[in-house]
């Protein structure tokens, strides 16, 4: 039965992809492997650091107690790693639980399921890592044992707060962007100002070193680390194996007690009095179906998400970048990270324009307004917003980092930016509502797949070298092709909007009539 | 009587696969009618044509007296509301978004609007439900939802496509009064339903689709003259031409 349903979830996981998403997880898959000979590698680089004659001799200053503190502050940060990548998708709750109405018996798949949970490839990289880690360090046999257990332990904790804080952030979003901001800022400032003053930390640093390595053992990834560096004893082993089995044994049950209360009460939704202040402010600024539209786009709870980072990555990596005394950082890195901004939302909002309202559309292809002026106005919406986000950074960038360039050079680098990422976006739809099928977006969900989010990062990237990389006597010639680039892509992007209005209601609503 | 709807030589595919075949109706204004057929007959599809939702191939629509073309289809849309299935609703609003959104693009008065809301809500027993987003809804409530909004903007047309799926035994009675009073206003009602005993009860003229053609239409003279002898039920099973197939379950 177990087989059957690895089966059945292996099948509604292929038969939601195309050709190209199948290339696009063959990649996922090499990015796997690649993944856990990194991590498994860094581990083991860290480990040997000390022992190793050659790197004895290159780093003069790596006394024991420093080893000590790089291996805590490594095994912490791969601990905070794991807790932040830990994934929980395959579950599939909402697909699976049809199989109770066909009989499959209730523990059994609930049993199954918490099973398929726990192993994700990513979580199991990451489990192994760990062991990798850690058993590369045992000094006596019976920590064997004890380390397995407390890797398990730690696994099902993580697995099980992650739940638990997603559920938080669900319903306190606003609270906990705030909380993660200022605590993400306050540790990049942190690093920040490490990295500039290493030196004098590390002088002052290091007849203090003992202290610090005191409190990092206690933090998870040292208390990780312990299980096999101290020396505890065959019958202090004995206990913990039994108690660490007992807690990772009671947490699994509670864990499959939640999953079986999942498949019984998919309708455990809450049902509380929602007010919409966000609705009321995007009707007032927007209109009623450019409102609607970005409402939708805002309330879902991944793009809340990307908000969340495209918050985060301004406020942490400007300020971190400033103090670097690299002038590439500032003059190419803070641009680009800033003018990804308006580009990301810009694919928030354009990348699958009816994934957000699907069958909807057919009832306002009902209201007696003009189709393509409700269309229309979508899609000015969808520039707006991000044209807005484009001119406050602009201007933040002329105003407090002037040394990255001059107004003019600013302002066209940014449009050039802008608007080519815009065609992009252009392009891409306008496959895709000529398919008006599933492609690299699926059309029921308006979720960017990581994938694509990784392309994106990829071409922002490399489009921030090509445009705001310093070329000195040259700049002039570069201002020129870029501004005669952003009037024909202006031209471009002004005469084909109407082409994307046609194919979305003539291909794309004909397929939701069909689905209806 | 003047005709509300006036379909002549209707043609409708589905890449090829012909839906609706030349199809002619007529229906009068302020009555209630019911559209019967077995799945796959054409009822929804003839409901999405008349809302503007399908387009068609061949055939020509009169609602009201305007041709539905490109010209007049504002105007037409702004006398018909629709309740489709399964409904289509807002599922990010609240109930009493979604219903405020509607009635605003309807350019429906304002001023006693939210009271009239409430009070068909409460009628319906989703008052409490008013300020809930609509994908929280089950499926009855969301039905109820969709119908309030369409009864709300004051159609003169309304298309009600199996509006009793899912709906408490209560609330299609409740339903009933409210489209009986519809009709008093001069609201031409046009429901398609399985429920033939809730169409034999409700509706004046009955059409039964079949293969997308009009097989029977039965207005209020030829039905009692029919039904002398058979239920609508037998009279329904004559124009589909069902062949109960009861002996391939013999083995059970």
């Amino acid at each position: 039965m177990f087989y059957k349903l690895l089966t059945l979830n292996w099948r509604i996981f292929i038969s939601n992809l195309n050709r190209f998403q199948l290339l696009l997880t063959i990649g996922y898959i090499l990015f796997l492997g690649i993944m856990l000979v990194n991590l498994a590698g860094t581990a083991i680089v860290v480990v040997m650091l000390d022992s190793d004659p050659w790197m004895q001799l290159q780093l003069p200053w790596l006394t024991p107690e420093i080893y000590a503190f790089i291996l805590l502050v490594f095994a912490n940060t791969y601990w905070v790693m794991h807790f932040s990548f830990t994934n929980m998708r395959l579950m599939n709750i909402e697909e699976n639980r049809k199989l109770l109405g066909f009989g499959f018996p209730l523990n059994r798949l609930a049993k199954y399921l918490t099973l398929i949970g726990f192993f994700h490839p990513v979580n199991i990289i990451y489990n192994l890592t760990w062991l990798v880690f850690l058993l590369i360090q045992v000094q006596e046999f019976y920590q064997v044992p004890v380390a397995i257990m407390t890797v398990s332990l730690n696994y099902v904790l993580i697995y099980s707060i992650k739940h638990r804080f997603i559920r938080v952030v669900e319903k306190r979003f606003i609270a906990v962007v705030i909380g993660l901001l200022i605590l993400v800022f306050v540790l990049f400032q942190a690093i920040s100002f490490f990295t500039s003053n290493s030196a004098q930390i590390f002088a002052e640093m290091i007849p203090q070193v003992e202290t610090v390595n005191e409190f990092l053992m206690w933090l998870p990834g040292g208390v990780l680390v312990q299980t096999v560096t101290v020396s505890y004893g065959l019958q202090m082993a004995v206990i913990a194996f039994f108690f660490l089995t007992l807690l990772t044994g009671l947490i699994v049950i509670d864990h499959f007690n939640k999953t079986k209360e999942g498949l019984l009460n998919p309708g455990l939704r809450k049902a509380e009095e929602e007010s919409s202040k966000l609705w009321v402010v995007l009707k007032t600024i927007l209109g009623k179906n450019a409102g609607k539209y970005y409402f939708y786009v805002m309330k879902h709870p991944y793009n809340r998400l990307q908000v969340l980072t495209l918050a985060i990555i301004p406020v942490v990596y400007v300020p971190l970048l400033l103090n670097v005394d690299f002038e590439i950082a500032q003059t190419i890195l803070i641009p680009t990270i800033l003018a990804g901004i308006p580009v990301a939302l810009l694919a928030m909002g354009m990348a699958n324009m009816y994934g957000y309202e699907n069958r909807e559309f057919l009832l306002h292809l009902q209201f007696p307004l003009n189709l393509e002026k409700q269309l229309k106005e979508r899609f000015l919406g969808v520039i707006l917003v991000p044209l807005l986000v484009f001119y406050l950074i602009t201007v933040f960038e002329l105003l407090v980092i002037p040394e990255i360039g001059s107004p003019l050079q600013i302002f066209i680098a940014n449009t050039f930016f802008f608007l080519m990422f815009m065609l992009l976006f252009v392009w891409s739809s306008y496959f895709q509502y000529q398919k008006a099928t599933y492609s690299s977006f699926s059309y029921k969900h308006p979720i960017i797949p990581q994938k694509v989010t990784f392309v994106m990062s990829f071409l922002i990237f490399s489009m921030g070298y090509l445009v705001f990389v310093p070329l000195n006597g040259l700049e002039w010639y570069r201002l020129t092709i870029m501004s005669t680039v952003i009037v024909v892509m202006g031209v471009y992007l002004w005469r084909h909007m109407d082409v994307l209005v046609n194919l979305f209601k003539n291909r794309v609503l004909m397929r939701l009539w069909t689905e209806l | 009587m003047d005709r509300a709807v006036d379909i002549n030589n209707l043609t409708k595919s589905y890449e090829e696969v012909p839906v609706l075949k030349g199809l002619d109706l007529e229906i009068p204004e302020g009555t209630i009618f019911g559209l019967i057929g077995p799945n796959g007959a054409g009822k929804s599809t003839l409901i999405g044509v008349l809302t503007g939702l399908l387009n068609f191939e061949q055939g020509e629509i009169n609602i009201h007296g305007l041709e539905l073309n490109e010209r007049n289809e504002l105007k037409i849309k702004r006398s018909i509301a629709s309740v489709l299935q399964p409904p289509l609703l807002f599922e990010q609003f609240s109930s009493l978004e979604f219903i405020e959104y509607v009635c605003e693009v309807y350019e429906v008065e304002k001023e006693g609007l939210i009271e009239k809301a409430y009070s068909l809500l409460e009628y319906f027993d989703i008052k409490d439900f008013a300020k809930i987003k609509v994908n929280k809804l089950s499926s009855g409530s969301r039905k109820k939802l969709a119908f309030v909004t369409a009864v709300l903007v004051n159609p003169k047309l309304l298309l009600l496509d199996e509006p009793f799926e899912s709906v408490d035994v209560i609330s299609i009675e409740r339903m009933k009064v409210v489209i009986r009073r519809l009709k008093a206003k001069g609201t031409t009602i046009i429901i398609t339903s399985h429920i033939l005993e809730v169409v034999e009860n409700l509706c004046d003229d009955i059409a039964i689709l079949h293969k997308g053609h009009i097989k029977a239409y039965l207005d209020s003279v030829s039905r009692k003259e029919l039904q002398k002898d058979a239920s609508l039920h037998e009279i329904f099973e004559k124009y589909v031409e069902v062949d109960r197939k009861d002996d391939m379950v013999d083995w059970l």
